[in-house]
């Protein structure tokens, strides 16, 4: 039986009155009970791609269900949470008093306020005004109201940006807490490690376009996975032997490292070729690509 | 809506620039209005130069004249406060970006703003109830501390004076509120609407009155609609420099109401079409 979606788009796309694409047919699916990471450099289109999720922006094409509705419609609003760029609320009142004001709109009890602020951790700071509140507790407080509906689906636009690396980390384990009980995280961010860390799929998006998803794992080996790391000296002279015995594009050279992507069982007889050639091998290794340089190659950012 | 009523009332409540609005509002009723004329004509009757003598000029002060008072503190003050009330009621939603987080709550974005205008009415009324409320009582005061004797106007008139002075307010909200969501900022809708108040319409009213093509328009104008219905609860204080009105009260009415309808309305639909964040 095909597994539930919380989110789906098909050829979602949204071009701004300016022109900009910034989101070009999308085609997206989260599964219920995940935590979805989606992943793309800075004005990729995630943030857009959540507005359209959440009713706040009208896309130019394509469709969406989210919660099982149409975005922004009551019925998907009801069931979802979400905290979209930026916490936003009402500087003159308290912490408290902006989850009363958000509680009424959503018609949700006042007694849901004191569970979701002791959730993030709020609870003492909560009689203090918004205004006076550090930038980790405005996305705490971003996350509170998004909790207060007890949605099935959560949307956390960058949940973790702007916070120190203390924060960074209480984030973190509040969004694997918020995992359980079968919710649906959608998490967007430009941190790698965060969403290596929280997520258990991935999608990546590029100028608008989703250029691949899956698991970490899956998008590793899509995108040559494990490869072979071989400092050896003289550089050149060890390059000019590896490309006539594969292929150019299966050589790359990386820190002043040579990074194969081969199958690591050839090792050995990679290792006999260079030293009997004269070549002095100080370090072969089977390297694991990291997130970030699947990350890389899938956006097509050149490493610096 | 009602939720999101709820939700409005709360943040209209517990936000000071509201009441600091109100303050001023009270302030120049009580204070501008009546305290100042009061001990002028009271203790240096020789300084007021004009076509009214103070001891008479006095009796605009006393409750036979609280009902042109307060329309005519309405005209100005109290229009450009109600505006500003509107403006910062609705800009400040895309200034703060809680729109968005309202938005993403359970009400449609029409329940919201319904929500938004009808917590405006609310307090638009209730500044009306206090600022008619102001005005009889400094009446009273005024016409006790002079140890004179005064009539008050009769129940129908007073209503009708209230109803007239809830329905200028009401159009001056309306407006602030629009002018808040077409330029999704404070700055620019409260200096645009007080601009306008102030600088197009006075000047165009007073100035060019009388060129045949700025009259057309001016019958079409809120502050001139308004001054006419004010124009019909005359004060027993005759003034000559009165000036004429281009429309009957009973258009000025029409007219506003429009107006009302219009802003609501006009409001309404940009706020449904527009995209919330973006570029």
């Amino acid at each position: 039986m095909a597994q539930a979606l919380a989110v789906e788009t098909h050829g979602l796309t949204k071009r701004y009155s300016t022109g900009v694409l910034a989101v070009n047919n999308l085609d997206l699916r989260v599964r219920a009970g995940e935590v979805y990471g989606f992943l793309g450099p800075n004005g990729a289109g995630k943030t857009t791609t959540l507005r359209m999720l959440s009713g706040l922006l009208h896309p130019t094409a394509g469709t969406a269900i989210v919660a099982g509705s149409a975005p922004g419609s009551p019925a998907s609003l009801a069931r979802m949470g979400a905290m979209v760029e930026t916490p936003a609320f009402y500087p003159y009142l308290s912490g408290r008093d902006n989850l009363r004001v958000v509680a009424r709109y959503a018609g949700v009890r006042k007694s849901r306020i004191e569970p979701v602020l002791k959730q993030v951790d709020l609870t003492d700071r909560a009689r203090h005004k918004f205004k006076t509140y550090s930038t980790g507790m405005k996305q705490r407080l971003g996350v509170a109201a998004a909790l207060l509906k007890g949605p099935d689906l959560l949307i956390l636009d960058e949940p973790t940006s702007g916070l120190d690396p203390q924060g960074t980390i209480e984030m973190r384990a509040l969004i694997k807490e918020l995992k359980q009980g079968g919710r649906t995280v959608l998490l967007s961010s430009h941190l790698l490690n965060e969403v290596e860390l929280t997520c258990d799929r991935v999608g990546v998006i590029a100028k608008g376009k989703l250029v691949a998803e899956g698991t970490v794992d899956e998008l590793r080996a899509r995108s040559g996975g494990i490869a072979l790391l071989i400092r050896a000296t003289p550089l050149d002279q060890a390059r000019q032997l590896l490309e006539s015995l594969l292929k150019p594009e299966q050589i790359r050279v990386e820190d002043g490292a040579l990074v194969l992507s081969v199958d690591p069982t050839q090792a050995a007889s990679i290792n006999r070729r260079l030293v009997a050639d004269g070549l002095d091998v100080s370090e072969l290794r089977v390297s694991e690509q990291s997130l970030e340089d699947v990350f890389l190659q899938l956006t097509e950012t050149p490493k610096t | 809506m009602i939720a999101s009523f709820r939700a409005e009332n709360l943040k209209t409540r517990k936000r000071w620039a509201n009441w600091i609005l109100v303050g001023i509002l009270l302030a120049w009723i009580l204070l501008l209005t009546y305290l100042v004329l009061f001990l002028v004509v009271t203790l240096s009757p020789r300084s007021i130069q004009g076509p009214v003598p103070a001891t008479l000029l006095k009796r605009r002060l006393f409750p036979e004249n609280f009902v042109p008072t307060v329309l005519g503190a309405s005209a100005t003050i109290g229009a450009a406060i109600m505006l500003i009330f509107g403006a910062l009621s609705t800009a400040s939603e895309f200034g703060w970006l809680t729109v968005q987080t309202i938005l993403i709550q359970k009400p449609t974005r029409a329940a919201v703003l319904g929500g938004k205008f009808v917590t405006l009415g609310v307090a638009t009324l209730l500044v009306t109830a206090v600022m008619f409320a102001a005005a009889a009582l400094a009446s009273y005061a005024a016409v006790t501390l002079d140890g004179s004797s005064s009539a008050w106007p009769t129940w129908e008139v007073m209503l009708k004076a209230f109803g007239a002075l809830l329905l200028e307010l009401a159009v001056w909200t309306a407006f602030g509120a629009f002018l808040g969501i077409a330029f999704r900022s404070a700055a620019a809708a409260i200096g645009g609407g007080l601009t306008y108040l102030f600088v197009g319409e006075a000047l165009l009213g007073g100035f060019l009155r009388n060129t045949a093509v700025v009259k057309e328009i001016l019958k079409f104008l809120p502050g001139i609609n308004g001054g006419a219905i004010n124009a019909a609860f005359p004060s027993t204080i005759r003034d000559s420099s009165a000036t004429t009105q281009l429309v009957s009260a009973g258009r000025g009415v029409l007219t506003l109401l429009v107006y009302l309808v219009v802003f609501t309305g006009v409001s309404l639909l940009i706020f449904q079409r527009r995209d919330v964040g973006g570029s």
